[in-house]
């Protein structure tokens, strides 16, 4: 089952890795300078309309960093990872589409994302959420500045599977709640900035409240942003959880990341021969 | 409804995409209402001339009613901001400078969806996979792409094939929510496993074929392209490029944001 090749150095290019490790500090740092100068340049009065640069930036910024970092990530994961992204991005589609055409303020929309996290490590995870946004944009165009905030769930999700969290079920929901309150606060200036509100019904009824409370558009996107979006991810974190304990161990086993960390728990392949590098 | 001359099926993928990407930025850049609603027209025209003008205009409708119902909601009736107070009721109030910002942005957004869904549904995935891979973005990203566009109707196909066997086997979905979550996880599960298993099946596959060695692949699908899209492709992106650089000078120089 597991591929045998996951990294080949490239004769051709010898430079290869830095160029990688310079193009995922790009995508970063284009994702966290587009964050802190939309919160710090926010417009003040919105009375004359949406603000036109804000937007730009939100737009741009977001979309190049996640851009640059799938162009870093993807070379670099074994095949068995990169044919469980289309899958990821698949099972993020079919469940995302259901659920945002229902009256319920929550988005379901990464539970494939999650599960490759889980399975194959943050940076899969990262390039999953990313991807995922990109070809959903083919169909709804309106995710596509969302990309990075994606990303973000993916990596996070990865990183607390590293962390052992998906060997002990109670903690994979508060796990998920965390990653929410991260991944809703960036998301929100572009719900603020790029299309002045909410897509769904239910979350535009939950910012009006908070708009009728007097806060300005960005703050009541935040807050509904944290209402939504960290009971969305613990719900997500526990389904694709319950979805990777439900595969054979000679499936979630053939990962090299799940033996490397021994992400889930019991007796693994971890006492067996070294894993590649995932 | 199809005219073969406005056909953009016939273009280069990267000029749609260009094109697609130049009308979003410049119309955001421009900030005006009177030109989103003209390039929202436009648009809207075009795509009435494409074959496919049903799936785009309805696939749009169904994005943009329900946000523009939301923006509608949310900014007409609450909006802080607003000075100009035409209805009030309770703790609501419809002001002018409120349904003017849900017009602005309900436009800005219906240019950015038609546009990108009038390039999704008139772009040959092949050719758009072949012309990425060919300026440099890694082949992996073209095949993890066309990869979930061919698996997406099939998993509605399996799923449909799972429900029927475990309906079979006595399912009943009730009305009740565990009876429900019970019906997800039977349909679910098996999906999820039977996708993975077969991924597992084609690394291996696609690993003898030498996916993952280095060095060029050579493309076997050649897409048209014509110096005239070249420099149309060009043009678009000066435009986009002059439109923020324009919006960036008035902001600094004491203008709207």
């Amino acid at each position: 089952m597991t591929s045998p090749s996951p990294q080949q150095s490239s004769l051709l290019l010898p430079d290869a890795p830095k160029r990688r490790r310079l193009l995922e500090f790009l995508g970063a740092a284009s994702i966290i300078a587009t964050y802190v100068v939309l919160v710090l340049t926010q417009p003040a009065d919105i009375a004359a309309g949406p603000g036109s640069l804000a937007a730009l930036a939100a737009m741009g910024g977001f979309l190049l960093g996640a851009v640059l970092l799938v162009v870093a990530v993807l070379p670099t994961l074994p095949t068995s990872t990169v044919v469980l992204i289309p899958i990821a991005m698949v099972l993020n589609i079919v469940l995302g589409q259901f659920v945002g055409s229902t009256l319920v303020p929550f988005y379901l929309d990464a539970i494939g994302t999650v599960l490759v996290a889980v399975l194959a490590g943050p940076a899969a995870g990262a390039a999953t959420g990313a991807l995922s946004s990109l070809v959903w944009s083919l169909f709804n165009p309106t995710v596509l500045p969302f990309a990075a905030g994606a990303a973000l769930i993916g990596w996070l999700a990865g990183v607390a599977a590293r962390a052992g969290v998906f060997r002990r079920f109670y903690l994979v929901p508060f796990a998920g709640f965390l990653a929410g309150i991260l991944g809703g606060v960036v998301s929100a200036p572009i719900a603020a900035f790029v299309f002045g509100g909410t897509s769904g019904l239910a979350t535009g009824a939950i910012v009006s409240a908070f708009r009728a409370m007097g806060d300005s558009l960005l703050a009541a996107i935040t807050k509904q942003a944290l209402i939504s979006d960290p009971a969305d991810k613990a719900i997500v974190f526990t389904v694709a959880a319950l979805l990777v304990y439900a595969l054979p161990r000679r499936t979630s086993f053939q990962f090299p990341f799940v033996r490397r960390h021994r992400v889930l728990a019991g007796k693994g392949a971890a006492d067996g021969a070294p894993a590649p590098k995932a | 409804m199809s005219s073969g001359r406005l056909s953009l099926e016939r273009l280069n993928p990267l000029t749609t995409l260009t094109a697609a990407a130049a009308v979003a930025v410049i119309t955001t850049a421009a900030g005006n209402r009177l030109f989103s609603a003209a390039v929202f027209a436009g648009l809207l025209l075009l795509a009435a001339r494409q074959a496919r003008a049903a799936s785009i205009l309805g696939s749009s409708a169904a994005i943009l009613l329900p946000f523009w119902t939301a923006l509608l909601l949310m900014h007409g009736l609450f909006f802080p901001e607003g000075r100009v107070v035409l209805l009030e009721f309770g703790p609501a109030a419809v002001t002018r400078e409120g349904l003017l910002f849900a017009l602005d942005a309900g436009l800005r957004t219906g240019v950015f969806v038609l546009a990108f869904l009038l390039f999704s549904f008139t772009v040959r995935v092949p050719e758009l996979v072949a012309v990425l891979s060919a300026r440099g973005m890694p082949p992996r990203l073209g095949f993890a792409a066309a990869s979930a566009l061919t698996l997406l109707p099939a998993a509605g196909e399996r799923l449909r094939r799972i429900r029927a066997a475990q309906e079979a086997r006595g399912l009943v979905v009730g009305r009740s929510l565990p009876s429900r979550l019970l019906a997800a996880r039977l349909q679910a599960v098996p999906l999820v496993l039977s996708l993975v298993h077969e991924s597992g099946e084609r690394a291996q596959a696609l690993d003898a074929r030498g996916f993952s060695a280095p060095g060029p692949r050579s493309a076997l699908l050649a897409v048209r392209d014509s110096f005239r899209q070249r420099t149309a492709r060009l043009l678009l992106i000066a435009s986009a490029v002059a439109a923020v650089a324009g919006r960036v000078v008035f902001a600094l120089t004491g203008g709207p944001q």
